[in-house]
């Protein structure tokens, strides 16, 4: 791997598409590319590392716990609601 | 006689609709099984949004009124989960708008660009590469919360339902009424702010 294959236009344009190819969201020759030019370009290849790390870590950011006072609360103005709902 | 239309959309499973069925026929007792079904949920995407905590109280209560007001034009048509969450942001993006906070900050991509070749790095930081269960704590969770309070709404929002909340590409779409291609290149713009946000916080630990 080396960046003095980096080529720079090149760079700028597959930077745009690296969450689309994380999320598997690009055509079959557009991924091709990206592992190519990656295979070749340090600074992409760390970009893409970095970037699906970034990811991974979003998917686990995990969810903090209703308080159980609110969610009481929540339950009594659910309660007090008319029965039957008027736009 | 002519054919009776068929629906131009796909059946759709989803295992909310016996519960909405029940409670659109009347049976309005059955609501707070909904409330419990989706409270958790809710409000940790309120909190998300709003970043303060008795906000975000008030934000999931706005949004299950809503919800209780507008179930009954609820269509079968896509997921309940995704028309809920498309209740929840616009609750939401209409309480920001009632609130006066300055207007939102656009994310240029040209500037995580130029930062990332200007640093030229050699070689894939430790923090891309150590296994994720060694890494995830509560302080490392407490700065991803951090990182996404801080950006702009119109890319928390997107991010948040697609990294968070697990949606689509197509649902976010659909849930905020803009174009794939637009959450496409706000979720990208996301992504690459908490990328430099938690290159800061690994580089400074």
């Amino acid at each position: 791997m080396s960046n003095d294959l980096h080529d720079h236009r090149h760079c700028l344009e597959l930077f745009e598409k690296l969450s689309e190819y994380l999320d598997d969201e690009l055509d079959e020759a557009t991924c091709k590319d990206i592992e190519k030019h990656v295979k070749e370009c340090v600074a992409c290849f760390v970009c893409l590392q970095t970037l699906k790390r970034t990811v991974d870590l979003c998917k686990h950011a995990g969810d903090r716990p209703i308080p159980r006072d609110f969610s009481r609360k929540l339950r009594e103005v659910i309660h007090n609601l008319p029965k039957t709902p008027s736009a | 006689m002519t054919a009776p239309k068929r629906a131009n959309f796909k059946k759709i499973k989803d295992k909310d609709f016996e519960l909405i069925r029940a409670i659109n026929s009347g049976q309005y007792g059955r609501f707070p099984d909904l409330v419990k079904r989706y409270e958790q949920k809710l409000y940790n995407f309120s909190l998300r949004m709003c970043r303060d905590p008795a906000d975000a109280e008030d934000t999931v209560q706005e949004i299950f009124i809503n919800v209780f007001k507008y179930l009954k034009d609820f269509r079968y048509e896509a997921k309940f989960k995704n028309w809920l969450y498309r209740i929840a942001a616009s609750t939401c993006i209409k309480r920001r708008r009632k609130s006066k906070f300055a207007p939102e900050r656009e994310l240029s991509l040209d500037a995580f660009y130029h930062q990332e070749e200007s640093e030229s790095p050699n070689q894939v930081p430790n923090w891309a590469l150590m296994p994720l269960d060694r890494m995830l704590n509560n302080e490392l969770l407490d700065q991803i919360n951090q990182a996404v309070f801080s950006l702009p709404e119109k890319y928390r929002l997107v991010i948040v339902l697609r990294d968070i909340e697990g949606f689509s590409t197509a649902e976010t779409s659909q849930i905020l009424n803009v174009s794939p291609a637009n959450v496409k290149v706000r979720l990208h713009r996301a992504r690459l702010f908490l990328r430099d946000k938690l290159k800061g916080y690994f580089e400074n630990e």
